[in-house]
């Protein structure tokens, strides 16, 4: 599962008719293998210019406000395995594994964006994120945003716009810079831009014969956003990709909508036991995947804060009581990308997605009559043979229903 | 036509010759190790030995069970959710729920009609639901597993038993027996706890009729204390243990 560390001559065989294997990544696939180096050349080049680096570790968190103090938003969330032990010290072995690899990685001093960061935004998500907070700011400057959890009350709205009104001064104090109307519109027309075409990318999947795998798409993202590069790369995906084929055929596997906890870097365990076993992912339910990416920020509007603030209280994210708008989202996506199957990833001890999956089981069985597969599991691979088995198992079931 | 149904499971390795009406012609059973393909092989040819076959005589062979993937030799490899299934379709055809209890795995299988499956669910990572926990019982009291349920029967009381761990509720189970509990409400207790296991797992959607399979439904006592647990009448398959060997013989057949 190791990615490679060196960098890749640009493949020149994509352009002949698009007929690329898997195995042959073309261009835009290949540079987003190298993503971290990548990313921590900008972060590097950037600071040193003096620009400054803020860490995060949710989706809720709206890079737009932190682009527009003139820093980088770098997400923080952990994914390697390795991480976990020196965590366990500090925190109990009964957590989500992405909580733990995040703090080890702080432990360890092993993630070179976390020791550039002038400083970090939190949440209060769920409990587990929100103490294993308290340990971290220990250790590095930080500021709690509170979400609020009714996500159609009113009331909530208003304090989460305050909480947001109140990281802008947070920036502002901490950088002695304004963020201004204009400086905030520019951030959200570039993160707007940055999410048109990673949907787009993603909606490639939609395709009878999708051209990428799960994996790859998994993978064509970064830890920082709207790194020039990155976008040229998006577009130029856009532009090769489609009638690229895959072998084995994306027409013999099994079509798979994967929903639940995110998949952080390092963390692509259950995604590579899935494609490797006959199926392709070709729609992801969750943070590294479409969930952030659905809904833009408006653009024509005289409040631009009101307008971040709207787009990021709308993530269906399993914290939030309750959560139909995630359910209505996994309707819709049914719908467009035809899966004939749903998988719910749970990381051990993920509470709120482990209860959640109820509703999403219900709603995928008994609506939309998909067999329905959770897995519950963490950055290990000891249990690999395992999920592997009841994934063969799934996708024996799908095809037994044919 | 011989067809060959290969379950390698996490304990024991069972074989199953069957003609091409789904007879079975041998059976043959073997204690799983670590050479697995060598164990199954010889196995497989200790059993045709018994109808006077040799590998070659067999058409199809299908590989299933936890070392379903190290035999090279088999036709085809697919998993025990689907061979069980078709083994139990076999034998009872009206069958919609199955309860497989294995040496370290247990599981649940909804089934549709005409057997397909609808949807199934396993024990996690932990032996605390499965045939492993009754081996642990059986040597820690020093009994033969089969005798558990003679004594089970005596119990007035089952021990509570709570821990979710093999490896701690063996600590737990001595603790009991210093306490002064009997070794027939402790037995009882360990089976209910087994029971509870697959009760949770199955929820509120056991339905009728409700077939038991895997090495465990052998052990007397347990059919009862699951169907009180779980509130439906549980029918034992035949020859339990080879229900999923029979499935792969089955599916082996229909192999083109």
């Amino acid at each position: 599962m190791k990615t490679k560390n060196s960098c890749h001559p640009p493949e020149s065989s994509f352009s002949a008719g698009g007929q690329a294997k898997e195995s042959s990544p073309v261009e835009p696939i290949a540079w987003f293998q190298d993503m971290v180096p990548h990313a921590l050349e900008y972060a590097t080049e950037e600071k040193a210019k003096g620009k400054k680096i803020v860490g995060i570790m949710c989706e809720y968190t709206p890079r737009e406000l932190i682009m527009a103090a003139n820093a980088i938003p770098v997400c923080l969330c952990g994914g390697s395995a390795e991480m976990i032990p020196p965590a366990e010290v500090y925190l109990p072995s009964n957590l989500c594994p992405l909580i733990k690899s995040t703090f080890g990685y702080s432990i360890q001093k092993a993630n070179p964006f976390l020791e550039m960061a002038d400083f970090l935004v939190a949440e209060t998500t769920c409990d587990g994120k929100k103490k294993m907070y308290e340990l971290l700011a220990e250790r590095h400057p930080m500021v709690v945003l509170e979400l609020p959890q009714k996500p159609d009350d009113p009331d909530a709205f208003q304090h989460w716009i305050k909480e947001i009104a109140k990281l802008k001064s947070e920036l502002e104090t901490r950088f002695t810079v304004t963020i201004t109307q204009e400086s905030l519109r520019d951030a959200i027309r570039k993160m707007n831009r940055e999410r048109e075409l990673r949907r787009k990318l993603a909606e490639l999947m939609k395709d009878e014969a999708p051209p990428l795998t799960g994996r790859e798409l998994l993978d064509m993202k970064s830890l920082i956003s709207c790194i020039p590069e990155d976008l040229d790369l998006f577009e130029k995906a856009l532009e090769v990709l489609p009638g690229r084929t895959l072998d084995p055929p994306a027409e013999s596997r099994i079509r798979v909508l994967l929903t639940g906890v995110p998949l952080p870097h390092g963390a692509e365990k259950v995604m590579n036991i899935i494609e490797s076993n006959g199926g392709l992912v070709v729609c992801q339910e969750n943070c590294t995947g479409l969930k952030p990416l659905l809904e833009d920020i408006r653009e024509d509007t005289l409040n631009p804060l009101e307008a971040l603030a709207e787009k990021y209280f709308h993530i269906p994210c399993s914290v939030m009581t309750t959560n139909a708008r995630r359910l209505d989202t996994l309707r819709s996506l049914i719908r467009d990308y035809k899966p004939q199957c749903v998988i719910e990833l749970v990381w051990h001890s993920c509470i709120t997605y482990d209860v959640e999956s109820y509703f999403v089981r219900k709603m995928a069985e008994e609506e939309t009559g998909l067999s329905y597969l959770k897995i519950d599991t963490d950055y290990s691979p000891s249990d690999s043979a395992r999920l592997a088995m009841r994934v063969q198992a799934l996708f024996e079931t799908v095809r037994g229903k044919r | 036509m011989i067809f060959a149904g290969i379950d390698a499971g996490s304990r024991a390795i069972k074989v199953q010759l069957i003609d091409e009406n789904n007879r079975t012609l041998a059976s043959g059973l073997g204690e799983q190790g670590v050479k697995q393909a060598d164990l199954a092989t010889q196995l497989l040819e200790q059993t045709s030995a018994k109808i006077g076959i040799n590998r070659d005589d067999i058409t199809k062979v299908v590989a299933t069970g936890y070392g379903r993937d190290s035999l090279e030799f088999v036709d085809t490899a697919i998993t025990e959710i689907t061979c069980h299934a078709r083994g139990v379709i076999h034998q009872i055809s009206e069958a919609k729920t199955i309860i497989d209890i294995g040496g370290q795995d247990s599981k649940l299988i909804r089934l549709e009609g005409q057997g397909v499956v609808q949807d199934f669910v396993m024990n996690e990572r932990c032996a605390a639901g499965t045939g492993n926990f009754l081996e642990v019982v059986a040597r820690q009291l020093e009994m033969d597993i089969l005798d558990l349920g003679k004594y089970a029967e005596k119990a007035d009381k089952p021990a509570v038993i709570s821990s979710m761990c093999v490896v701690f509720a063996e600590t737990e189970i001595l603790g009991l027996l210093t306490s002064g509990e009997s070794r027939e409400n402790i037995i009882a207790g360990v089976q209910a706890s087994i029971a509870t296991r697959i009760a949770s797992m199955g929820g509120r959607q056991i339905a009728d009729p409700v077939i038991f399979t895997g090495g465990v439904a052998l052990i007397p006592g347990m059919t009862s204390v699951l169907e009180n647990t779980i509130g439906h009448s549980v029918v034992v398959a035949k020859d339990p243990q080879f229900t999923g060997a029979k499935g792969a013989a089955i599916m082996a057949s229909e192999l083109n």
